[in-house]
């Protein structure tokens, strides 16, 4: 039985509390009551062992359960996130998906079947290998979403040694490998979820306040929402022991402010990607985003300034992209890193440098900066083609009051003078209403061409 | 747009940026004042950061789009980013 370990696990933790949503507790109990009643939904719906099936819908108790009912049927989860009619066809093609369990904001299921041929290619190896599976999409902020094929049986196999107990608050996105690894990691160690289901600051301070979590997962763009809300001070949030954050590199300003407003919290950078999950890493220290990645699993190295990893947890492949595996094994992450004995600090992707002259700009180091100035809220750097240069940087930034493009210009140049090489600071202003963010929260900085 | 709108807003530009970086630009400004080339006040950077504040001074004072760091521009047999001067004449020739 796939996820044996786990299943005897969850059992033996009883009336623990394992999800808390709206407010109501679900115990462990609970939780696998509602998965034996799932497989039999499951099988009444004609769903058979080896499907695909695709959840739609923000983590729930019922989809909790379902997603272990579906592992246990050895089932390919395709989990989908908010997305456009048109993506979600697309994405149901690619991924082949058989049968849809569409969750509204109620909770209540519609149950939709798609006549499909029989799995091909990555599918069909891990059906015949009895393994369950999860097909997730990368965000695509580099052309075109791929969809990544992992084995659950792989994934889910560092999570057999227990860890601490921890009470987490977060959003879980089921359709991102992030959220995935949280529920996880919770569910094997005896912790509880704190689902908070929408992007309000407040609601999620209330959520750590009321249920006193001690641990809030995050992306750094989300973490700046809290304090550019001023949500975090009008909230006790001192049962937080840790945070981790991930998916964007961290304004080592927010930072700083951050540890203000949750002064008991230890603050861990998590680097993670679709394709390989999130290896288990330390920060130097809580104000550096200098990280090692300390899990037995993972195998670093880095290659040309790009961070290369192994692991056997990592992704089968894709459904629609060419193997990017070395021949050895090794997955080029496409991130820029500085290396510092075994220490690393990721710098930005590879394909987001900017090339000035010849000169080379991370986007994220020069919004660190400007994130100091007074007045910025928010602000995304990209390169834009130059006939004289190559390329020039130019910001975005959204203010707090109205401010002119050129005053904020010059401020900045004053700002930048001593901080950021003269190359690196933005030549071009323009002073955006709303930040430009993605459906994942993450910095959409595709570059203009 | 008249000739001497367009030294006054280029002389303007020079003004701001010699203002913000005195080390780096001394410059006597009038119409002879040397942009860039052999002996040039500016290095390439400079250049672009001047030739945007341009573009940006025209659209803003006279409604006109003046695209400075085109083929065009960049492909005059004699540059028009040697002097104030050769810029006027650019700028007043192509979009005068």
């Amino acid at each position: 039985m796939p996820i044996g370990w786990l299943l005897d696990r969850m059992a033996s933790w009883e009336d623990v509390e394992a999800v808390i949503w709206r407010a109501e507790p679900v115990s462990y109990e609970q939780l696998l009551g509602r998965a034996r009643q799932w497989r039999v939904r499951l099988a009444e719906d004609g769903v058979g062992e080896g499907h695909i099936v695709a959840l739609e819908g923000g983590l729930s108790p019922d989809i909790c359960a379902l997603l272990i009912a579906l592992i246990q049927h050895r089932a390919v989860i395709v989990p989908l996130g908010p997305v456009s009619d048109r993506n979600r066809f697309d994405f149901l093609q690619i991924a082949q998906g058989q049968h849809v369990y569409a969750f509204d904001a109620g909770g209540a299921v519609k149950v939709s079947h798609r006549p499909c041929s029989p799995p091909t290619g990555l599918l069909r190896e891990l059906i015949a290998r009895g393994e369950p599976g999860l097909v997730l999409f990368t965000s695509g902020s580099s052309g075109n979403p791929k969809a990544v094929v992992h084995s659950l049986e792989r994934l889910l196999w560092k999570f057999q040694k227990p860890r601490a107990r921890l009470r987490t608050a977060g959003l879980f996105r089921l359709d991102h490998i992030a959220g995935f690894d949280s529920i996880f990691y919770a569910l094997s160690s005896g912790g509880t979820l704190i689902v908070v289901e929408n992007y309000q600051p407040d609601e999620m301070c209330r959520a750590i306040e009321h249920h006193a979590a001690n641990h809030l997962t995050a992306t750094p763009t989300f973490l700046r929402l809290l304090l550019g809300s001023g949500a975090c001070w009008r909230h006790d949030l001192s049962s937080l022991q840790l945070v981790t954050y991930g998916s964007e590199v961290m304004p080592e300003a927010t930072l700083h402010v951050l540890r203000k407003a949750m002064p008991n919290a230890r603050f861990i950078q998590k680097y993670g990607l679709t394709e390989l999950g999130s290896p288990r890493s330390r920060s130097k220290d809580s104000d550096s985003a200098w990280i090692k990645i300390v899990d037995g699993d993972f195998e670093a190295r880095v290659v040309n300034g790009t961070l290369q990893i192994r692991t056997r947890s990592s992704m089968l492949g894709y459904l629609n992209a060419p193997d990017p595996f070395t021949a050895d094994g090794w997955f080029d992450t496409g991130d820029a890193v500085e290396t510092d004995g075994e220490y690393i600090r990721i710098l930005g992707r590879k394909s987001e440098v900017i090339n000035v002259g010849g000169e080379k700009v991370y986007p994220a180091e020069v919004e660190n900066v400007l994130l100091e100035m007074p007045n910025v809220k928010d602000v995304i750097v990209r390169g834009e083609p130059n006939q004289i240069l190559g390329n020039i940087v130019s910001a975005a930034v959204s203010v707090l009051e109205p401010e002119t493009a050129e005053s904020l210009g010059s401020r900045m140049r004053k700002f930048c003078k001593g901080r950021l090489a003269r190359y690196k600071i933005p030549v071009k202003v323009e002073v955006v209403t709303d930040a430009q963010y993605g459906d994942r929260f993450k910095k959409q900085r595709a570059q203009k061409g | 747009m008249t000739r001497d709108d367009v030294v006054e807003v280029l002389l303007g530009c020079l003004s701001v940026l010699a203002q913000e970086e005195p080390d780096r630009f001394k410059l006597d400004l009038s119409e002879e004042t040397i942009l860039f080339g052999y002996d040039a006040g500016l290095d390439s950077l400079g250049l672009v950061m001047l030739l945007l504040s341009v573009e940006e001074a025209l659209h803003a004072r006279h409604g006109v789009s003046v695209p400075l760091m085109d083929e065009r521009a960049l492909s005059q047999r004699h540059s028009p980013f040697r002097t104030v001067r050769t810029l006027t004449d650019y700028i007043i020739a192509n979009f005068g």
